[in-house]
């Protein structure tokens, strides 16, 4: 599904990403961790075509399309997610009037015509379920008001409506308490299935308790020097994020 | 225009008509030289062909032409300047008179727009709303324009009793797509412990000029709201005084103008603390593309008596377009000391990361901004307390940016 391949990017002259390659399969959970400033948010950036990086060198192909070469929202409409670490607000525009333009945007650039108004309504329900949303959420403004937590829950509720092949989660689970990172990771292991993939980039081990990756990737300046299973990530749990530094050299 | 008005004045019988003609012609048309002037040229409106006139004729506008430009159904209707008796409704009505020139006190003005008005006011409202009455349902006062060179003239007189409450919508329209000018001067007198709305929707589009000046004075424990809307137009210059004179007073204005051709708006508000307790609170945005201009210019005044005044005022602009200008002036002139008042004005384009935020959901760039600029204005339009007229606005600001909301 997704294969990137020594990737190299930079922002203001700075090279962040230094030759980061991956492969993700339909189907995959991957876990992406690593200390703070190692290029974890820049790859999810780049990824979803964020203006401000350079891309110097490497490939990343999303079912066979080159990535790169498309913009944010054809990136999306092909079937890219990213749940953003920091949600921004929009003040006035409701929930479901935000994602009915991205629905309609999305089926639009299908060749498919507007949902209809009763069948959006009933899908924005049946979602709003999945991350326990109250009932007024549909009419309030984008994450206007919203705690951390609300902001988080509603990433993955656009996430359940949009139903992506690809979601790449940034640090979803930062400032979560423990009962928002419960309905978090419940509503990802819902929606997961045999023909979509996750990658879940997150600074700390304890969402890998409820959400269990087939692939745990260590990253340090700008590549990943590690490649494990779950068990990675709780080794990484003990020994901390000065362990990995000595691994630098030891690629996958 | 100066040689028009000296032709008129000998057939101009009333002596205070007169009297302001002459003051008129004395002042003179209003000039970039003069500071309040600096970013209107005035004579733009003129060149058009408009020209002041004692002549009205009254024309026939269908009744599904109002009830499209309508929410309420208390409505007072102008045609070309001229009171529309079959088209207009008032229900639970209050005390209503028209203009005449014996209600006219001796103007003590140095304004031309405002003598001008004198002295050729064909219409306009007297509305009396008596103590303690509460009128639910919206005032509306439509002014439709269609095919007239004239300067349109409008005067209103507003009175609102102790402890009454009540809320007006001004809309200027445009019935044929020709070019229009109204020349309004509103007064509003609201007495003590009073509640005033009042809200200006100015979308008459292309080759509409409005002049307005609106001057509000406020009793002891009033509050009153006025909110100006901008939209479609040619040049519009909006002149907004609050005279707070009774303590614990409430004083709000809102305008949010949004401009994506080439609209002119000018608004100018002027705030006199006169007394101590009370609070003004003042918030304009703009949003300006294409080649459009918006030029805010906020004065707070706090007399010295008027100790313990709080005053807040914000302007904030987005440009859509480099060719697009805001000339923004925030002023506070504070005589009293112990006061709490701030004053700011931005000007900022659309942030690129809120841009990515609605891409990454697959929404195309155009409507994100569109969606964006919604958002920026959102907070203007929460000021509108009357549910429909502010859901009708909603969607005209929507149709404007091409989003659906």
């Amino acid at each position: 599904m997704l294969k990137i391949q020594n990737l190299h990017a930079s922002i203001d002259n700075k090279e962040i990403l230094k030759g980061f390659s991956l492969e993700v399969n339909a189907g995959e959970i991957h876990a992406i961790m690593g200390p703070n400033g190692t290029g974890k948010s820049t790859l999810a950036a780049v990824l979803t075509g964020k203006d401000g990086y350079e891309i110097t060198a490497g490939t990343v192909e999303f079912n066979g399309q080159n990535l790169l070469e498309l913009e944010p929202e054809q990136r999306a409409q092909a079937g890219v997610f990213l749940a953003f670490q920091y949600p921004i607000e929009i003040p006035g525009v409701s929930n479901a009037n935000f994602l009915k333009a991205a629905v309609n945007e999305i089926r639009k650039s299908k060749g498919e015509d507007p949902i209809a108004p009763n069948d959006f309504l009933k899908l924005m329900r049946e979602k709003m379920a999945l991350v326990e949303m109250n009932k007024d959420f549909i009419s309030r403004s984008v994450n206007q008001g919203f705690s951390g937590g609300e902001k988080k829950r509603n990433e993955i509720f656009q996430m359940a409506m949009l139903d992506p092949k690809l979601a790449i989660l940034d640090e979803t689970d930062s400032g979560l308490d423990i009962d928002a990172l419960r309905i978090v990771a419940n509503g990802v292991n819902k929606l997961h299935t045999k023909e979509n993939a996750f990658v879940v980039i997150t600074h700390y081990q304890r969402l890998l308790d409820y959400i269990i990756p087939d692939f745990v990737h260590v990253m340090y300046d700008g590549r990943i020097v590690k490649t494990g299973d779950k068990s990675l990530a709780l080794e990484l749990e003990e020994k901390g994020y000065d362990w990995v530094k000595d691994l630098e050299n030891v690629t996958m | 225009m100066i040689q028009e008005l000296e032709n008129i004045l000998p057939n101009i019988q009333d002596e205070k008509q007169k009297a302001s003609l002459q003051k008129a012609i004395a002042l003179g048309v209003p000039s970039m030289k003069q500071e309040e002037w600096k970013y209107t040229y005035y004579n733009k409106i003129l060149q058009q062909g408009f020209t002041p006139s004692i002549k009205f004729q009254n024309i026939d506008i269908e009744k599904e032409f109002i009830d499209a430009n309508s929410v309420s159904s208390n409505r007072i209707i102008f045609v070309n300047g001229i009171f529309h008796n079959e088209l207009s409704s008032l229900v639970n009505h209050p005390k209503i008179n028209f203009w005449n020139a014996n209600n006219i006190s001796e103007s003590t003005s140095k304004d031309f727009l405002i003598e001008l008005n004198n002295a050729f006011a064909s219409d306009g409202v007297f509305i009396e709303i008596g103590d303690n009455v509460i009128v639910d349902e919206l005032i509306e006062i439509l002014y439709i324009n269609t095919s007239s060179t004239n300067i349109i003239n409008l005067k209103n007189k507003i009175k609102v009793g102790k402890n009454a409450q009540v809320k007006f919508a001004e809309y200027y329209i445009n019935y044929d797509a020709q070019p229009a000018y109204n020349n309004v001067v509103t007064d509003i007198d609201v007495a003590e412990h009073a509640q005033v709305e009042w809200y200006k929707i100015q979308d008459g589009g292309i080759g509409y000029n409005i002049t307005d000046n609106t001057s509000v004075t406020q009793d002891k424990k009033s509050v009153c709201n006025v909110a100006t809307l901008s939209f479609t137009g040619a040049i519009s210059r909006n002149v907004l005084t609050f005279d707070v004179n009774g303590e614990r007073a409430e004083s709000h204005m809102n305008g949010l103008y949004l401009l994506l051709n080439d609209e002119h708006v000018d608004n100018r508000s002027l705030v006199n603390h006169n007394v101590a307790n009370c609070e003004s609170f003042e918030l304009y945005k703009g949003i300006l593309g294409g080649t459009s201009t918006g030029v805010f210019n906020g004065k707070i005044v706090v007399k010295q008596a008027a100790q313990k005044t709080n005053a807040f005022q914000s302007n904030r602009n987005i440009l859509l377009s480099n060719d697009a200008n805001i000339y923004t002036k925030p002023q506070l002139e504070i005589f009293a000391d112990d006061v709490k008042c701030s004053h700011g004005a931005t000007t900022s384009q659309i942030e690129d990361s809120e841009l990515f935020y609605l891409q990454a959901r697959g929404i195309g760039k155009e409507i994100a901004r569109g969606l964006l600029v919604f958002a920026f204005g959102a907070e203007v339009l929460e000021k509108i307390k009357h549910e429909k007229l502010r859901k009708k606005l909603q969607q005209r600001i929507a149709e404007l940016l091409k989003i659906e909301i």
